[in-house]
């Protein structure tokens, strides 16, 4: 049986988050009274059907929309933040820091070569020295298992390994927690297996916390945990090993 | 495979003899692609010439080599063999990929299918990352322009906003808005509206419209024929082909692979101001497209003027009531007061096309039947007989 960790290890907490988007039909609640805590090292799955609400909580955790009423709070490097507590720009550099993104199509630049693409975040954010930089990306891109496609553009390499390259991406400015939107979502289910054990790896070998969201059934039980929404509700949570920790059904 | 380059490997450098009116000029460009099946050719043989200030469409079906066509255009992908000008330098050969790169950065926008914004920046930091990368415009004028930019499509409220915040369709508005920032003259575009709605693919077209009225050139591949139908050209490529464009827009249903297969047959053949083509009564052997200047078909009567049945000019053709209808000349066909560029389709060929064809010999069948009612109501030899 699982310990029941400590609350001292937890990474990403929502308290009573509430979204409402205003529409011309009227009011529309996308997340209703949502509570969750997420801990370090977790791979946290967040399945639902499409309109549950899934992308929504995840724009509520990275700060990329503003909530309606709650908190969200995300400890990483020694530090805590309430995310939607800081201005536009403070917001911009906490989540270039904090959290790497992955989203269902990778919009790599298609003028610049892999590690181009890898090394862009890190000038931006300017952590590492271009050489650092460059040599970072290229571990990133040994990491990924395409160190020998790194001054290829993505034009010619595949659609599973354009995705790892966007993995790569994400994580070179070193991000505790990486976020994914259906990041399997374009690709075919060899392809997909193959995101899931760079993912698995990158918790296991990396120390890293992933939340993904996907609308594809059956793979729960690839997840350390996978909520279930419907409705903007969290209507279960189950780690994977052994069995339910508990339901929130209403 | 690719060749050699030459060294040493630097800028692109002007081609002297490069056309002033061209931005971009294709000459013999071929592609050939190796996989574990063998070597195969996707381009073969391009020669090709887009005027500034066009706005082309470059339809194709898929694995006709259309993506790999602008492919060669952009840099992506590189020339197996021939040279390609873009803007008047050649891009090709002795030019490293960063030289390239740079360059590419100040002279093509280029707008992607799937837009290609970076997830972590806003959609103001996407517009401003050329300018960047290429270092133009002073750094505090950046977001500014890119602001301005960003009006210009639409998106002035969104400027703060991450990609994922906003649609579709205006993630691609600020795709294009990316790829205007550096100003460059020549605009590439793969599958623009490719994954929009019929309403953002007119909000698009509509803006590259506004584009080219601001004397920008824009070249788009697309499979819409809704889009196709705005643009000032057309191209179509068939199996690494070009389709010539007098053959596409004269028979405009065929399909891709009988145009390329009379592309490939066709004799092209000048005939000077007033020259005869056709005579009366004798038989015809050809199918004629003008590709430029003005043809008469005139009917003499006996003892009077001659009477103009009709005139042809660019993109028309003639020949096709007699190869269809048995086969001698029903009227006199000559050049006008100009030199006349034809086209000749072989009566055989012709014929067997239009067998396989039928949608489009049903469209010059109608095409047939307008000009028999003409020709009978004009013609003094039929008229007598019918009385």
């Amino acid at each position: 049986m699982k310990l029941v960790k400590p609350m001292a290890d937890f990474i990403v907490e929502l308290k009573n988050v509430n979204k409402t988007y205003s529409t011309a039909a009227g009011d529309f609640p996308a997340l209703k009274n949502v509570n969750l805590t997420v801990n370090t090292g977790e791979f946290l799955g967040i399945v639902g059907k499409s309109g549950a609400g899934k992308s929504t909580l995840l724009n509520m955790i990275n700060g990329v929309d503003d909530l309606s009423s709650g908190e969200v709070v995300v400890r990483s490097r020694g530090g805590q933040v309430s995310v939607h507590d800081l201005d536009e720009d403070a917001l911009s550099l906490w989540r270039g820091r904090t959290m790497g993104v992955v989203y269902q199509s990778f919009q790599l630049l298609p003028m610049l070569t892999l590690v181009e693409n890898i090394t862009l975040p890190m000038d931006l954010a300017g952590n590492f020295k271009p050489r650092e930089s460059r040599e970072r990306a290229r571990e990133l891109l040994e990491l990924m298992e395409l160190g020998e496609h790194a001054e290829k553009l993505p034009a010619f390499i595949s659609g599973g390994q354009q995705q790892r390259v966007a993995i790569a991406r994400a994580l070179a400015n070193d991000p505790d927690i990486l976020v994914a939107d259906e990041p399997t979502g374009s690709l075919d289910s060899v392809t997909a297996d193959h995101i899931f054990e760079v993912f698995e790896h990158l918790v296991s070998d990396r120390g890293k916390t992933i939340i993904m969201v996907t609308h594809e059934v059956g793979l729960e039980s690839r997840f350390s945990r996978c909520l279930t929404l419907a409705d903007g509700e969290l209507v279960t949570d189950v780690e994977a090993d052994p069995k339910p920790k508990r339901s929130r059904r209403k | 495979m690719t060749p050699p380059r030459t060294q040493p490997k630097s800028a692109p450098v002007h081609v002297a003899d490069a056309s002033p009116e061209a931005i971009i000029e294709m000459r013999g460009v071929v592609k050939r692609f190796s996989n574990a099946a063998g070597e195969f050719t996707v381009l073969k043989g391009i020669d090709l010439t887009i005027n500034r200030g066009e706005f082309v469409s470059i339809v194709g079906k898929s694995g006709s080599g259309k993506s790999t066509l602008l492919n060669m255009i952009t840099g992506i992908d590189h020339p197996s063999e021939g040279q390609v000008i873009v803007n008047g330098m050649d891009i090709y050969s002795g030019v490293s990929e960063s030289a390239r790169s740079k360059w590419r950065g100040k002279n093509l926008g280029i707008v992607f299918q799937f837009f290609q914004l970076l997830p972590m920046l806003t959609l103001l930091e996407n517009v401003m990352l050329p300018m960047d990368y290429v270092d133009m415009y002073d750094f505090d004028e950046r977001p500014v322009r890119a602001m301005e930019l960003l009006k210009l499509v639409g998106l002035e409220q969104f400027a703060n906003k991450l990609p994922v915040l906003v649609s579709t369709g205006q993630q691609q508005l600020a795709a294009i808005a990316r790829a205007m920032a550096c100003d460059p003259p020549l605009l590439i575009a793969d599958e623009p509206t490719g994954n929009l709605d019929t309403r953002s693919a007119d909000t698009i077209i509509g803006l590259f419209e506004h584009f080219v009225s601001q004397g920008k050139t824009i070249v788009m591949v697309t499979h819409d024929p809704s889009l196709t139908s705005r643009t000032h050209r057309n191209i179509i490529i068939s199996d690494g082909e070009l389709i010539d464009e007098t053959i596409s827009r004269g028979l405009p249903q065929l399909r891709h692979r009988h145009m390329l297969e009379f592309t490939k047959i066709a004799e092209r053949r000048i005939f000077q101001p007033r020259e005869t083509i056709l005579s009366r009564d004798a038989s015809v052997d050809y199918f004629f497209l003008i590709r430029s200047g003005e043809v008469e078909a005139v009917l003499k009567k006996p003892r009077s003027k001659e009477t103009i049945l009709a005139k042809l000019g660019k993109d028309q053709f003639f020949g096709d009531v007699e190869l269809l209808r048995g086969g001698k000349a029903i009227a006199n066909v000559r050049a006008s007061s100009k030199p006349v560029e034809t086209l000749m389709i072989p009566r055989a060929d012709f014929i067997r096309v239009m067998e396989q064809s039928p949608i489009t010999a049903e469209a010059v069948g109608k095409i047939v039947q307008k000009r028999l009612e003409e020709h009978r109501m004009a013609d003094p030899r039929k008229s007598k007989r019918a009385a």
